[in-house]
């Protein structure tokens, strides 16, 4: 929070919660892009996955549950991995969504709490 | 109303209380600098070094919530592989057929292993513990693992937000603190000069 030059601007209760709120969803904002960043690396990594499914002529494929590679045929490995890139897409759309929406959040508090500190308040990321 | 941890009279004057929540002390919210410092009868350098301090212990609660955040989102995915292993295990019982695998036997060196009759597993329970579950018993404990895994991370994160709106009230009183005092400087400053004449 930026320091002014010696103004005695009031701050309301209201003025802090919405200072709080930004705050708040700054983090948020945060979480969601390593959330997305994430997200987007297991659906590359499934992406190659499936790639090599469909190059390799082997019957049966060591597919890792848990600690151990399971001998499990092709065709089920494919359907898993279908299945799995399914849910990560789904979480990478969520993810999205809400992404926006706390961006969209964030420019009106940003708006409000400008329009009565001004100069006072710094809401940019360093 | 709960009052924090320095002020002798529940809040009224200047402010308003952000109650404790578990154990972390609350901040309290200035309306007005100046009844604020005449409420706690201190200066305003006395002031600002103390609510520097609060925001100190602040930073310290705030190293220890992530540090439990980041264990328990590791867990949780461990506990969803497990399930998915239990899974995989029943299913391949009731087509009768054997589970063949590699397992590691140490880094880089895998052996292949065929599992025929797949009646039980084990759950390591922690430490040097481990114990023996059938299928159908297994998935139990392990979806309430997972449960409370995911219900204590929902409170940690609360926890989380709840301080960060305690370290951002504290921060902006003392800007605030700083200002009126810069303020209060300018003004004793400007007062002294017609003396001067």
């Amino acid at each position: 929070m930026q320091q002014g030059g010696g103004s005695e601007t009031e701050v309301t209760w209201e003025d802090q919660q919405n200072i709080n709120n930004f705050g708040r969803l700054n983090n948020r904002l945060h979480e969601l892009e390593d959330e997305i960043k994430f997200a987007k690396e297991t659906n590359d990594n499934l992406e190659d996955a499936s790639n090599e499914l469909i190059i390799t002529d082997e019957e049966v494929v060591r597919f890792q549950i848990g600690e151990v590679f399971a001998h499990v045929p092709k065709d089920e490995v494919e359907d898993r991995i279908e299945q799995m890139k399914e849910v990560t897409s789904q979480k990478l759309e969520k993810f999205e969504e809400e992404k926006e929406s706390v961006l969209g959040q964030m420019s009106e508090l940003k708006k409000i709490l400008y329009g009565k500190f001004k100069d006072s308040i710094n809401l940019e990321e360093d | 109303m709960a009052s924090s941890s320095f002020s002798s009279s529940s809040s009224t004057g200047s402010g308003r209380v952000v109650e404790e929540r578990r154990g972390i002390p609350g901040a309290q919210f200035v309306e007005d600098v100046q009844i604020y410092l005449t409420q706690i009868s201190l200066d305003a350098n006395s002031a600002l070094s103390f609510i520097q301090q609060r925001l100190q212990q602040y930073n310290v609660v705030e190293m220890k919530l992530l540090t439990q955040q980041r264990d328990l989102q590791a867990k949780i995915p461990d506990i969803e592989k497990c399930v998915d292993a239990v899974a995989t295990l029943q299913a391949k019982k009731s087509t009768g057929e054997a589970l063949s695998a590699n397992f590691e036997v140490s880094e880089g060196i895998y052996s292949h292993a065929r599992i025929e009759e797949i009646d039980s597993v084990g759950l390591w329970l922690g430490d040097t513990i481990m114990l023996e579950y059938s299928l159908e018993e297994a998935t139990d404990p392990l979806q309430k693992n997972l449960e409370n895994a995911k219900a204590s991370l929902e409170i940690l994160v609360a926890d989380l937000q709840f301080l960060r709106d305690l370290v951002t009230i504290t921060q902006v009183t003392i800007a605030r603190v700083y200002n009126w005092d810069v303020h209060q400087r300018r003004i004793r400053q400007v007062g002294a000069k017609p003396a001067q004449d």
